[in-house]
């Protein structure tokens, strides 16, 4: 089911927690509401799924105004950070929950019912568990007990706040696979909140990154990684360096008509270590060398200066490096700088993005 | 340089077995202090009430509690408690829901207010029912022209009770009810159950054990009432006397064998309470 969201807002007791949202979600999407807490991308789901009601705006499902359609009528499957299980119930009873309060005529045979939650646990993998208490489960398993209690009703659109919030970093990688997997299997239209940028970029097809209640960017993963819309989404979409003032001066010499105030970005892979100065290398001291992982990243100084850089380097690119340790002088070439010309604005939504790409050479 | 060190060790063990005994004795020390003064101020009056109500024979005791007043004053209790008991769980579950899982403005007034009868004196809250409803009272008049009697009537008893227990089910209710928030609720509303469904299906099994605690002291108290319903009752005998206030009659009138076995039934009231309460502890902790 596709779902239109139309200049949409909603406030609370003053405080504008979504502000005239438009977005798109076409039937069969997988799209990510990415944003920092406090940028509305909870109430969003929230005001989808009909758990709240909105202020002004329009919320259509297939065209049709569903806005002032209640939780029950919109048949969507909403899943809770914290799962939201039913205690008392055991796992098949919390799973067969919304085909038992199905009125009479509609009711599947108990038959129908075992088959299906059997099928349920199947697809999430937990069958030997149908007898058990949510109690006795870990988190993951509770999470993917939530996932078939919410698609046992067949819904057409399935609604994910945080799913892999309250997990573990090894479980919320499983799950994250998993989920990805279901909606092929499926294709059921998605959309699930998260803070997590990486989660995003790995598992939606489209990612709305959200701030202070609006949406800064929607596109696809390569879009707002690749060319974000302002600064407050490329610092949020990965490590970013800020540089300011003078040091922004010093790195970019093609950057002449800068206005005060404004700043330039680079993610620290960008950032080229040398050992001999080059044209247009800057020196700069090492201040902490942490090498664990397939990248090593380096605390760098700028000499002259109390300006703190990361530079990370694959561990060939490190090799060739040689050895460096605390208090090293190494040379730097800050490539590809990005500066927001909207900077100042940058908590107002970009219609006309104009990036400058202040690269070096 | 051995022995003074083996000496040395030798202090210290003996050191840390004193201490080890000294903390045997504080412990034993504070239990007995504890049973001590449980069963001076607590079980010996118990006791007291059964053996003077058993003083004189099982055949006068027996007497005491089916004679025709003190039938009546049962019967009355036990109305009394069938009538206000259902209202403030009903009343006490509504409230406790309202103020858990709604946020609104004169919130904390409201929970103030649930707290009155707790903090008012009994006598009190009997004696405003006698200044609403009373003759000299301001709805008095109106009242007596429709010849509607409620002081020294059961009316009075019924409403005088009911103020009295009206928290016992909301206080225990509401820390359950926050604690449990509303995403199972939601949940089951987005499951497609209807708001009749959540709660008898969701809400009300989580919070069974509490309600059936808080309805239990509620009934407890609703029986053993006596200040509240003494001002309102008129004391008429076979009439409008309870239980509590039968036992206070039959203890003027100097025949202790009847007031103690009257009394040994609300003390039996009280151990059956008790035992019923930790049986709902021991479930509801196991769950």
């Amino acid at each position: 089911m596709g779902i239109s969201i139309c200049d949409v807002s909603k406030t609370f007791s003053r405080f504008p927690a979504v502000k005239n949202i438009d977005l798109e979600i076409p039937t069969g999407a997988f799209v990510a509401l990415l944003g920092p807490s406090g940028s509305g991308k909870t109430t969003l789901l929230r005001l989808i799924a009909g758990l709240e009601s909105l202020d002004s705006g329009k919320i259509l499902f297939n065209g049709l105004d569903y806005t002032n359609k209640t939780v029950k009528e919109r048949k969507v499957g909403f899943v809770f950070q914290h799962y939201a299980l039913f205690k008392h119930m055991t796992i098949f009873e919390n799973v067969s929950f919304g085909l038992k309060v199905r009125p009479r005529r509609l009711r599947p045979t108990k038959k129908e019912i075992k088959e299906k939650v059997y099928e349920l646990l199947r697809l999430v993998q937990l069958e030997q568990l149908a007898d058990r208490y949510p109690s006795q489960l870990s988190g993951g398993q509770r999470q993917r007990i939530a996932l078939a209690r919410a698609l046992a009703v067949e819904p057409e659109v399935l609604l994910l706040d945080e799913p892999f919030g309250a997990l573990d970093a090894k479980v919320r990688q499983e799950l994250r696979h998993w989920l990805r997997e279901i909606h092929q299997k499926l294709n059921i239209t998605t959309v699930f909140v998260t803070h997590d940028q990486e989660e995003a970029l790995e598992m939606a097809d489209t990612i709305v990154v959200m701030n202070k209640g609006m949406a800064v960017q929607i596109g696809s993963p390569e879009e707002v990684y690749h060319r974000p819309a302002n600064a407050f989404v490329y610092s949020f979409l990965g490590r970013v360096n800020k540089l300011a003032g003078a040091a922004l001066l010093e790195t970019t010499e093609r950057v002449t008509d800068l206005e005060n105030g404004l700043a330039g970005y680079i993610r620290p892979h960008e950032i080229v270590l040398k050992k001999i100065p080059q044209e247009q290398s800057i020196p700069v001291e090492v201040s902490h060398v942490h090498a664990v992982g397939s990248t090593v990243r380096i605390q760098i100084k700028r000499c002259a200066a109390d300006d703190y850089y990361e530079a990370e380097l694959t561990t060939e690119k490190y090799k060739e490096l040689g050895s460096v340790k605390k208090g090293d002088v190494l040379y730097a070439e800050f490539n590809n700088i990005v500066v927001f010309r909207n900077d100042r604005e940058a908590d107002q939504p970009f219609e006309d993005p104009k990036k400058l790409s202040a690269a070096l050479h | 340089m051995m022995n003074r060190e083996g000496m040395l060790n030798h202090v210290a063990a003996a050191a840390a077995k004193t201490a080890i005994w000294l903390a045997a004795i504080r412990k034993w020390l504070l239990i007995g202090i504890a049973m001590l003064f449980l069963g001076l101020f607590i079980l010996v009056p118990l006791l007291a009430v059964f053996s003077e109500a058993l003083k004189k024979g099982l055949q006068l005791y027996f007497a005491a509690l089916t004679e025709p007043d003190a039938v009546s004053a049962i019967k009355l209790t036990l109305l009394t408690a069938a009538i206000a008991v259902p209202i403030n769980t009903v009343f006490g579950v509504i409230a406790a829901w309202g103020i858990a899982k709604f946020q609104f403005k004169g919130k904390n007034i409201l929970t103030t207010l649930i707290d009155i009868p707790f903090a008012v004196s009994p006598v009190i809250a009997g004696l405003v029912f006698v200044l609403l409803f009373g003759s000299q009272g301001i709805w008095g008049p109106i009242l007596e022209e429709h010849n509607i009697k409620i002081i020294f009537s059961v009316p009075g008893i019924v409403l005088a009770t009911i103020f009295v227990t009206f928290p016992f089910v909301v206080r225990e209710l509401i820390p359950i009810m926050q604690d449990q928030g509303t995403e199972e609720e939601q949940a089951a509303i987005s499951l497609g159950a209807s708001g009749w469904q959540a709660f008898f299906r969701v809400t009300l099994p989580n919070i069974k054990w509490g309600l059936l605690y808080g309805v239990i002291l509620c009934n407890a108290r609703a029986m053993g009432e006596f200040g509240a319903v003494s001002v309102v009752s008129g004391h008429i005998r076979g009439m409008t006397n309870t239980v509590p206030l039968h036992v206070e009659i039959l203890y003027n009138e100097y025949n202790f064998t009847a007031a103690f076995a009257v009394a040994s039934l609300l003390a039996l009231l009280a151990l059956v309470t008790l035992v019923i309460k930790s049986m709902v502890e021991w479930k509801s902790q196991k769950h």
